[in-house]
């Protein structure tokens, strides 16, 4: 056989790999007109009288689910938690868990699936910018409520471009501007540097820096893309640069090789990492036997610390994870999935009796939810983002703990502000009742 | 020229590794004259029983020679058990069970192991030696760069020098012929999925260390640059894949460092774009009076 016969025979391959979830979504498309409206007398799809279905997309295999696949299985567990206490207005919730592997072709078919065949009441946490993007018009259109969206991409507030849809996650921009007010506050005069992923998470994460440390604030922005695993050209760069204080837009692995990365140069700066790559479980699994190389790395979170031995919430949840969990490691994606799940309670707990898809978009734009973070939520008729602040952490003798006192922050090149109002109290065992 | 001598040196120790797998893709292709997609799902499963071994026995070469042995024993498992009944028809063929192959392994994999990333433990050191203030080499890169030469060097003296290597070339490209001559065509092929397997399990065992870990899927971005290594080298050649790697390593190390990262993957592809127009065959192609 000769070259050119390989040659078309993959691209033929590759062809129809992509043919494949397109055709699948087209025959989708034809049945769109079976949503239903909302608001109607009739009641809400995937409402009855004992239960309320709701689905998710999250990448339970492939690339991306290292790190993600235990978060919809903590969510699973709480609501198993919450079925078992009698469940919201007497009706119990089931949670179906699609599996997208992260790629939006795919995700536009399990969504899909989720609205027109398993007739979800709403989409919860459904997780990843870019996968997510793929299903933002298709959600809006057939008005099914788009709860909790797991990025912090500010695409996921947009309340006039689209209204059914909410972010979770403290927003990229609002972190930013925490972290780079926290390190103007403690490492003052030190030459800051950023290392970014090179999509929304980088841009609008150093877009928040900018708009603290000034337009020429960073002496050095290196990037990185996920498909090249080896940053040592870029922390190269840094170390020469004469940076101090790295700030870190990535996700867990790259925190971990960059990191380790730096630590082989014999370069110890600063490093102050963005929430979705800062988590100490993960970073430190990825660096093995030399997870000590984070001591003193700082990072945000806006829900329970996974590491107190006193917080209410975190010991809930790790009971709930102990039961019905079967005892799975117990991390931040654990508090993460519990968390989801608590505040899509409470918004169905306000939506009332006989909840419509409009009831419940009502209820989390009432401004009358509370979730359970560090900062208060920042969810209101104006604007769909759960969480606008963070509280910084830092890791110390292997414990990754809250340090000083969070801050709120506004959307955009607003103010960052310090929140002394302290976290939320856990009420009524995590069961939340209209 | 300190940060340009960083990158060469960090970008060949990356080469070294894209060489050694891009070998396993040429050894096939040159025992049987196809591209194995399932190499890297192959070589991430083999590189799970080095770390099971390395894990239990304490000794990493133990795990290192377990895992070339099952790389053989899965090599041998495709061939026969999948690859036999397929081939023959149509090139596509191959290429769409290869990629079964993947689907079923990885899924397999995340089922008994999980999907997260392990780290692995390695024998020699991974900081950089410095010299004259420059962080170069580190003894890890040194070894994978040996074991590397090593390896192309028994290869080209298994295919050139012995009895064996000629009937592995002959029944790939003649199979009729070679036949006639009475070349046991079917039981080379078998051999040459079992050597290209070893070779791909070795190779990863020596990767996936540098990289995140051991993870289902931990060679896929790896499998990638070494078919693009095996294409511009030459599918052919054991030594246009050697000098492929090196140069698609470098090459990504210097467009990170100077251009930035984002354009890197697609300065690779600039390169396979321009060896395919200027010189299809790959660079280190033999000529070929006729087709086969």
């Amino acid at each position: 056989m000769t070259r050119p016969r390989i040659v078309r025979a993959v691209a033929a391959a590759g062809v129809a790999a992509l043919l494949v979830p397109l055709l699948a979504s087209c025959s989708a498309d034809s049945t769109d007109d079976a949503s239903g409206a909302a608001g109607d007398a009739e009641p809400a799809p995937g409402v009855t009288d004992t239960e309320i279905v709701v689905g998710t997309h999250h990448p339970l295999s492939g690339p991306a689910a290292a790190g993600y696949a235990s978060i919809s299985a903590a969510t699973t567990a709480y609501f198993a938690y919450l079925n078992d206490n009698g469940g919201v207005n007497g009706r119990t919730i089931e949670y179906i868990v699609k599996d997208d592997g992260y790629n939006p072709a795919t995700t536009q078919s399990v969504v899909r699936e989720l609205v027109l065949e398993d007739r979800v009441f709403a989409l919860l946490n459904g997780l990843g910018t870019a996968p997510h993007s793929a299903v933002l018009d298709f959600l809006d259109e057939n008005e099914v409520p788009d709860l909790f969206v797991a990025s912090g991409s500010p695409v996921f507030n947009q309340p006039d471009e689209h209204p059914w849809t909410f972010g979770f996650n403290a927003d990229y921009t609002a972190e930013a501007k925490a972290l780079a007010t926290y390190a103007q506050e403690h490492f003052p005069g030190k030459t800051t540097c950023l290392l970014a992923q090179d999509d929304d998470l980088g841009e609008d994460f150093a877009a928040g820096l900018v708009t603290v440390l000034g337009e020429d604030g960073l002496a050095s922005e290196q990037v990185y893309t996920t498909s090249n695993p080896d940053v040592s050209a870029q922390v190269a760069a840094m170390k020469q640069a004469g940076c101090e204080v790295n700030f870190l837009a990535a996700i867990n692995a790259f925190s971990a090789l960059a990191v380790g990365t730096a630590a082989k140069l014999g370069y110890q700066p600063q490093w102050l990492s963005s929430s979705v790559g800062g988590d100490y479980g993960t970073v430190s699994q990825y660096l093995g036997e030399n997870a000590a190389l984070l001591e003193g790395f700082v990072s945000a979170n806006y829900l329970p610390s996974h590491f107190s031995e006193t917080d209410e919430w975190t010991t809930l949840f790790r009971q709930i994870n102990e039961d019905y969990n079967e005892g799975a490691p117990f991390d931040g994606n654990t508090v993460y999935g519990m968390s989801v799940g608590y505040l899509f309670a409470e918004a169905l707990a306000k939506a009332g009796e006989t909840p419509t898809r409009q009831g419940i978009v009502d209820a989390v734009t009432s401004g009358d939810l509370r979730g359970n973070g560090v900062v208060p939520l920042a969810l209101s008729a104006t604007n769909n983002g759960a969480y606008q602040g963070v509280q910084v952490t830092v890791v110390a003798g292997g414990v990754q703990e809250y340090v000083g006192t969070p801050y709120t922050a506004e959307p955009g090149a607003g103010e960052v502000t310090p929140y002394t109002g302290g976290p939320v109290a856990l009420e009524d065992d995590g069961i939340p009742s209209s | 020229m300190d940060h340009f001598l960083h990158l060469l040196s960090s970008g060949l120790a990356r080469g070294a590794v894209f060489a050694v797998f891009a070998l396993a893709l040429v050894l096939i292709w040159r025992a049987a004259r196809i591209v194995n997609f399932a190499q890297g799902a192959m070589a991430a499963a083999t590189t799970y029983v080095a770390f099971a071994v390395t894990a239990a026995t304490g000794n990493y070469w133990l795990g290192l020679a377990a895992a070339v042995l099952a790389g053989a024993l899965l090599g041998l498992v495709v061939e026969r058990g999948v690859m036999r009944h397929v081939a023959r028809q149509s090139p596509l063929n191959s290429v769409i069970v290869a990629l079964g192959v993947v689907m079923v392994l990885q899924a397999v994999l995340g089922i008994a192991f999980g999907n997260d990333y392990t780290p692995m433990r390695v024998p020699f050191s991974m900081e950089p030696l410095w010299v004259g203030g420059v962080p170069l080499l580190s003894p890890y890169d040194l070894y994978v760069i040996g074991a590397v030469a090593m390896l192309l060097l028994a290869l080209g003296l298994l295919f050139t020098r012995t009895a064996v290597g000629l009937r592995m070339r002959a029944a790939a490209f003649a199979p009729e012929t070679s036949r006639l001559l009475g070349v046991p065509v079917s039981r080379m092929l078998t051999l040459g999925w079992t050597l290209s397997a070893a070779v791909g399990a070795f190779a990863a065992v020596l990767v996936i260390p540098t990289e995140l870990g051991l993870n289902p899927h931990a060679t896929d971005t790896l499998f990638v640059y070494a078919f693009t290594v095996a294409i511009v080298g030459g599918l052919d050649s054991p030594v246009g894949a050697a000098v492929g790697g090196l140069v698609v390593g470098v090459l990504l190390s210097l467009v990170t460092g100077y251009l930035g990262s984002t354009l890197a993957p697609i300065a690779v592809l600039v390169l396979l774009v321009v060896v395919l127009l200027v010189r299809p065959a790959g660079i280190f192609s033999a000529r070929q009076v006729r087709q086969a």
